[in-house]
């Protein structure tokens, strides 16, 4: 489907949603205000939001801090995810010593680590860091690793027959034959990130979005409530596009291979 | 100097239900052009490959230049039965990248290329990536990836089947030229029997799986004899009656293996 008319369609729904939001929020609407806020509501709670402020700050402010702190716990969880993912994938003996700390790391879900991060590290910036570090990390991990076995064969015999250091053999041979998957893993850890950083920011903050949605929650204010979730589902998205748009301008090869297949 | 010799070499794969070669003993000249003809799954695609140090024969030795292989590497250039370049370099890069292994110098190696592309007649498509190429052209840029490392050794693995029958023939003359002017040590499989006698100075003919060695015939005494140099072109060998004959006698020894009437 072309471009054009995908995103004329995405518009339409998202403007039919709308829609049904002021039906049924309206006058004779289904829905009471005070379980769910009305589009008018809404709009006041993002001016006085963006205006006076709510928790102690402006929104400009919580959402640059969740912003940062998402860039921030992402950043580290693929700087360290990937080449682990990479020496996993490449080398047995790494992937033997590595993967059983894997599988008991793996089942124990990242917001059960926000106690821990809170005593070690209090409500600040390092705590949530390391919350999105231990949901984030893991699905770079391993789809970097899967990614690197979907490579075939030939190529890695081809490299070796022309002598490639291994090196060379890395970046130039294992990362874009990977590259695919890594960047399922990238899209798959940017949304861990949020995830995990707006309810590691429920729990404990000082700022954030996560911290406007809790105290709203407290306040028992619906529509400061859609605010916040609102910010986070269009940052999320702005972030997840960013993210798409590197891979595209990155993965060229894999367009044209796209194109031809 | 770069001969390759097969000594007694036994390969299974798994754990040995598959006998792909059993008791092949098989010494390939320095210098000397071999071919490998035989029934698709004869196991001529593994001789090449433990030549090449990718696979390690279960039993026997496989040395090239009196030394047992052990690893691949750039002495060895492989031209795969399915091309194995990289999607994401483009027909340059992809053939270059032997050569900057070697550390050669930018200049060097940039005549080096453009003087593959030329031979493979692929000017004009040197930033195209693989995807963007037929399976004749992908096939040609795999052949110049093998051919700029100027390698001792060049081993082969139907390095014209996906080419139409012009550029194949362009192809196989150009191969005969490369090899007259700086000969090297070349094992060449193929399906194609006129081909292996035009190019090789010996035939090998393989059995059925577990592959043996039937019968090796002797191109280039003939070839010698009857003067097939005089001629350039292809079709003028193969009308040859020297020719025809090795031809129909290679053909006869590989039917029965097909249709089994030497069991
Ligand atoms: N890695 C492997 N694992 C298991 N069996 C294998 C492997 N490689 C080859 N074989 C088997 O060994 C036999 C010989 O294979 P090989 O690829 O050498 O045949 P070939 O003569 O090159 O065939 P073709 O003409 O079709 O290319 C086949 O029966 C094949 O199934
Ligand atoms: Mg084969």
């Amino acid at each position: 489907m072309p471009l054009g008319r995908r995103s004329a369609i995405g518009v339409t729904t998202l403007g039919l949603l709308v829609l049904a939001w002021f039906m049924a929020t309206g006058a004779n609407g289904l829905i009471s205000p005070g379980r769910f806020p009305t589009p008018a509501d809404t709009w006041a709670a993002g001016l006085q939001a963006m205006g006076r402020g709510y928790g102690d700050a402006t929104l400009v402010v919580h959402v640059l801090q969740s912003l940062k702190l998402v860039a921030l716990g992402f950043v580290v969880s693929v700087v360290v995810g990937v080449p682990l993912g990479l020496l996993m994938g490449t080398s047995a003996t790494a992937e033997a010593v590595l993967n059983p700390v894997f599988m008991l790391l793996r089942p124990i879900p990242p917001l059960a680590w926000i106690p821990l991060a809170i005593l070690w590290f209090g409500l600040g910036d390092t705590a949530k860091i390391m919350v999105i570090f231990f949901a984030a990390f893991v699905p770079s991990v391993i789809n970097t690793q899967a990614g690197v076995r979907t490579i075939e064969r030939p190529l890695i015999e081809a490299a070796r027959m022309l002598g490639t250091p291994h090196g060379r053999f890395i970046r130039e041979v294992v990362v874009p034959g990977a590259a695919p998957m890594i960047f399922t893993g990238l899209r798959l850890s940017l949304q861990a990130s949020w995830t995990t950083l707006v309810a590691a920011e429920l729990v404990g903050a000082l700022a954030g979005l996560g911290h406007l949605l809790n105290l709203a929650q407290q306040d028992l204010y619906p529509g400061m409530i859609l605010v916040g979730m609102i910010c986070v589902a269009i940052f999320g998205a702005l972030t997840t596009a960013l993210l798409g748009l590197v891979e595209r301008r990155t993965l060229t090869w894999v367009r044209i291979k796209g194109e031809t297949a | 100097m770069s001969s390759i010799r097969f000594d007694a070499v036994s390969k299974s794969f798994g754990a040995g239900q598959v006998k792909a070669l059993d008791d092949v003993d098989l010494a390939i000249a320095d210098k000397e052009f071999l071919a490998i003809v035989g029934p698709s799954g004869c196991g001529k695609t593994t001789c090449l490959r433990l030549a090449a140090g990718f696979e390690f024969p279960t039993s026997g030795r496989v040395l090239v230049g009196n030394a047992e292989v052990r690893e691949p590497g750039p002495d060895r250039a492989v031209v795969f039965q399915q091309f194995a370049l990289f999607p994401w370099k483009t027909v340059v890069e992809n053939i270059e990248l032997g050569l900057r292994n070697r550390n050669m110098p930018r200049e060097e190696r940039r005549i080096r290329v453009m003087e593959a592309v030329e031979l493979i007649g692929l000017n004009g498509y040197e930033g195209a990536y693989p995807h963007q190429l037929s399976g004749g052209m992908q096939q040609r840029v795999a052949i110049a990836r093998a051919y700029v490392l100027d390698p001792q050794v060049l081993l082969m693995d139907e390095p014209f089947g996906a080419l139409d029958a012009q550029t194949r023939v362009v192809m196989q003359e150009e191969l005969v030229r490369l090899a007259r002017r700086n000969p090297r040590t070349v094992l060449f499989i193929t399906h194609g029997v006129e081909e292996a006698v035009y190019l090789a100075d010996r035939v090998a003919i393989m059995t059925r799986r577990p592959g043996r060695l039937k019968e090796i015939v002797d191109v280039k005494s003939i070839r010698e004899a009857e003067g097939w140099e005089r001629y350039s072109r292809i079709e003028d060998v193969m009308d040859l009656e020297s020719f025809v004959h090795l031809r129909t006698h290679i053909w006869r020894s590989l039917r029965e293996e097909k249709t089994g009437a030497a069991h």
